[in-house]
């Protein structure tokens, strides 16, 4: 077993055959949801879809991000990147306040709008499978090898190698090797991957960066903050003693010189309030 | 506004429709699910419930840290007594947004699980704790109140002690979740529309809130001014609207510059439904407030510092939409519009945030220096009061103001219509006008014929031949062998047996039934050739 799984997807090599799409459903136990599998969408019955763009067959599917945004949004740690690829649902955990569906890049997690206690739905990477040592369902039956399963690190490499070996006919990149962050599904194309509908316009770098650089600052942000409110207050609050203390001295001293001299009716004038 | 039975008011009748509304709702939602009631989708699953009860539920309810950290911790005195009335709309505001996320959830009985269940990775579990602990100081901060009521000296004591650390426990929580829900959309760099997205977005959503706490605490005061008779401290109000001026212009600097650092700023004034709903924000919460208040003699008016706070409470509001709405429509593909079940849970959700404001109001001391008042204040009906202050002054001023909203939020209406309709229109691009799908197919082999023999009493063998069973135009193999012709599925394969009779429904008779198909019943010599 060993390092991380993942699936290579080449686009020059899918017939549309919908083998994938049928394999998902039934290694999932999902409902037909559609007469023709080309016509259907990603949803909480649909886990993975093959679609007619661009002249090519595409397919859509989790894409297994390997620093993943759901991972890092979900407040309860309902989803969780495993070590051998997969990024997997843990359904007792989630609340359902669905900001993985509104943050994951490639709008893959879909909900179970239609039931009173929905679930989030998405592929899996046939986790169980893998564990088995099997490869997923759909790259199982795939006619072609479209669409490939092994070790992400052996995929790039036969990736590399069969743009090498055929450079005028692919496209020069490998989507999924960088794009935010790099993904455990890496797609080939022969045509620019926008006209097949992949989003190109993807940061390099994880998501969860974006995030973390301002959330890791708030321990600091908490002791700094509360030493500074803490200052602030004891200066100010010393000042309005000694304001207080003065006043009584100068009642004590005698009432007939200090008439004139009281600083203002309200008694303590504090720094502006705009300093916040 | 005042809650007595004998004299049912217009204010009360209005209360009981919401409540019916919202209670058929909420009744709705809790047995037919998120689906049914509300019009998000996979597309939008983020609406009307986040982005107004939460985001500015929030928001709205920031008077409560500004205001505290200005009397406890930079020590003046002058603002005490509009505190109490600040920290109870706070705790209601906080409440109320915690009842709201109960309607959102998909599990909210599971809402406990940040508790335990950590991950420090996500902005919403820095959000659910801060939430929880800062409702928790907002309580303490507000039991005073009950406390004095019900005559109990010791926890009054107590918690007059631990005044300071609680206040500064606050603050920071504030600080820490006002920006945080900016934050929340730092995620969506790809998503969210430049015209609201920025790197920024916590500090935004942090000096908007203080902008709005002094805002919501001008236009609260003046709510029970009318409706409790209250005492209105003009320059207190004044001053707090002076901070306002402070803290938006601070905002709009802050905002102009990034935008034009990140070369968008000239999208703001293109003729999209993004670039409207951003200058309708921008005039109407930020430049059009600073204008008025600015003004010592609208600011000190009754009438113009009433409508300036209003203008930034709306302003803000539609900020928070606009993030968390029109800001995502575009990539979403989708056009959001709450359904009736959302807006009336919203609606009943504000309604009994003004309900236990004035229950309050009326059995604690929130405005403990009323029974002080001289009396010849309370003579004059306040609406004619209000009438009676000298705004002649700020009438053209308000009108050309309300001009340009007016103006503006036509202008966003009317391209708000044409975008819908554009995102109603089927989708075309891309897909139509691309080369045949015969380019893909092209490298296709197609498996060869494959010949059965011919059987016993048979007129011939079957040649089966693969290329006349395909449709071109939408292949789909799996029609016959994920099921009859078992090659493609992901257990149980195996090709058919030619040693068996193919004519039933679970081979050839499958489509070849008369129906799909011609049927195998029918003219043998369609396939057996002899």
């Amino acid at each position: 077993m060993g390092g991380k799984k993942g699936l290579l997807f080449d686009v020059t090599l899918c017939i549309g055959c919908g083998a994938c799409y049928e394999a998902c459903k039934e290694r999932n136990r999902l409902p037909r949801t559609v007469a023709h599998f080309l016509d259907d969408q990603l949803s909480d019955r649909t886990y993975t879809v093959v679609k007619k763009r661009g002249g090519r067959f595409i397919r859509q599917l989790c894409m297994h991000c390997e620093v993943p945004t759901c991972v890092s949004v979900c407040p309860v740690g309902a989803l969780e990147k495993t070590a051998t690829g997969p990024v997997i649902y843990h359904e007792a955990r989630c609340i359902g306040c669905r900001y993985c569906m509104l943050a994951c890049p490639f709008d893959i997690p879909k909900y179970e709008w239609g039931k009173v206690l929905p679930r989030v739905r998405k592929c899996d990477l046939c986790a169980d499978r893998l564990a088995a040592g099997r490869p997923t369902a759909c790259a199982e039956v795939c006619p072609t090898g479209a669409t490939k399963f092994g070790d992400r690190q052996a995929l790039i490499e036969e990736a590399r190698a069969r743009i090498r070996a055929r450079p005028q006919k692919y496209v020069p990149r490998i989507y999924g090797l960088e794009e935010v962050g790099g993904t455990s599904v890496l797609l080939l194309s022969d045509v620019p991957f926008e006209r097949l509908g992949y989003r190109t316009d993807l940061l390099s770098e994880p998501l969860p960066l974006l995030t973390w650089q301002v959330l890791q600052k708030i321990p600091d942000f908490v002791v700094v903050g509360s030493v500074l409110l803490g200052g602030i207050w004891w200066i100010t609050n010393r000042r309005r003693e000694v304001q207080i203390r003065e006043r009584e001295e100068r009642k004590r001293r005698g009432a007939s010189e200090e008439v004139s001299r009281d600083p203002s009716a309200s008694g303590f004038v504090g720094p502006s309030q705009e300093e916040e | 506004m005042r809650w007595s039975f004998r004299r049912p008011s217009f204010w009360q009748l209005v209360f009981i429709v919401i409540l019916g509304a919202g209670l058929y709702s909420t009744v709705i939602r809790f047995t037919r699910g998120l689906g049914a009631s509300t019009a998000l989708s996979d597309a939008f699953p983020w609406g009307l419930w986040i982005g107004f009860d939460v985001l500015c539920g929030v928001a709205l309810a920031a008077g409560g840290f500004t205001l505290s950290a200005v009397v406890y911790i930079f020590n003046i005195e002058r603002f005490r007594p509009i505190i109490r009335p600040t920290i109870l709309t706070a705790f209601l505001g906080y409440v109320l947004v915690i009842v709201a996320l109960l309607f959102d959830l998909g599990r909210p009985y599971r809402i406990w699980h940040p508790l335990v269940m950590w991950n420090p990775h996500s902005v919403m579990f820095e959000v659910a704790w801060c939430v929880m602990l800062y409702t928790t100081v907002l309580a303490l901060e507000f039991s005073p109140m009950v406390f004095e009521r019900l005559r109990l000296e010791r926890p009054l004591r107590i918690l007059h002690a631990l005044t300071v650390p609680l206040v500064i426990l606050g603050v920071i929580l504030s600080t820490l979740h006002q920006s945080s829900l900016g934050s929340l959309y730092l995620i969506v760099p790809e998503k969210l529309h430049p015209l609201w997205y920025s790197p920024l977005l916590p500090v935004f959503f942090f000096i908007s809130a203080i902008a709005l706490g002094c805002a919501m605490t001008i236009f609260e005061s003046f709510l029970s001014y009318r409706a409790f008779r209250k005492r209105l401290e003009i320059d207190l109000l004044a001053d707090l609207g002076k901070v306002t001026v402070v803290a938006l212009a601070v905002y709009l600097v802050l905002r102009v510059q990034d935008l034009a650092r990140r070369d968008v700023l000239a999208r703001a004034l293109e003729p999209t439904y993004e670039g409207r709903m951003f200058l309708a924000e921008t005039l109407m919460g930020v430049i059009g407030p600073i204008l008025l208040l600015s003004i010592r003699r609208i600011r000190m008016d009754h009438f113009g510092l009433f409508v300036s706070a209003v203008l930034v409470v709306l302003g803000f509001i539609m900020n928070r939409l606009n993030v968390s709405i029109t800001g995502m429509e575009a990539s979403s593909g989708v056009s959001y519009f709450p359904s009736w079940t959302e807006l009336s849970v919203t609606l009943m959700i504000v309604a009994l945030g003004f309900a236990f404001f004035g229950l309050a109001v009326k059995y604690l001391p929130v405005f403990p220096e009323m029974e002080r008042l001289p009396a010849p204040t309370l003579v004059e009906p306040p609406a004619v009061a209000v009438l009676r202050r000298p705004w002649i002054g700020t009438t053209p001023l308000v009108l050309i103001l309300g001009g340009i909203f007016f103006v503006s939020a036509m202008g966003s209406a009317y391209s708000g219509l044409q975008y819908r309709e554009r995102m109603f229109a089927p989708a075309t691009s891309g897909e139509e006008s691309e080369p045949e799908i015969a380019e893909g197919l092209e490298r296709f082999e197609v498996p060869p014929d494959i010949t059965f023999p011919q059987g016993e009493a048979s007129p011939g063998p079957v040649t089966f031949r693969h290329a006349s069973h395909l449709n071109w135009e939408r292949p789909n193999c799996t029609v016959c062998h994920h099921e009859p012709f078992r090659i493609l599925k992901a257990s149980g394969r195996g090709a058919p047996s030619p040693a068996r009779d193919l004519h039933d429904e679970r081979h050839c008779g499958r489509c070849h039934d008369g129906r799909t198909s011609f049927s195998v019943k029918e003219d043998c010599t369609a396939c057996h050739r002899p």
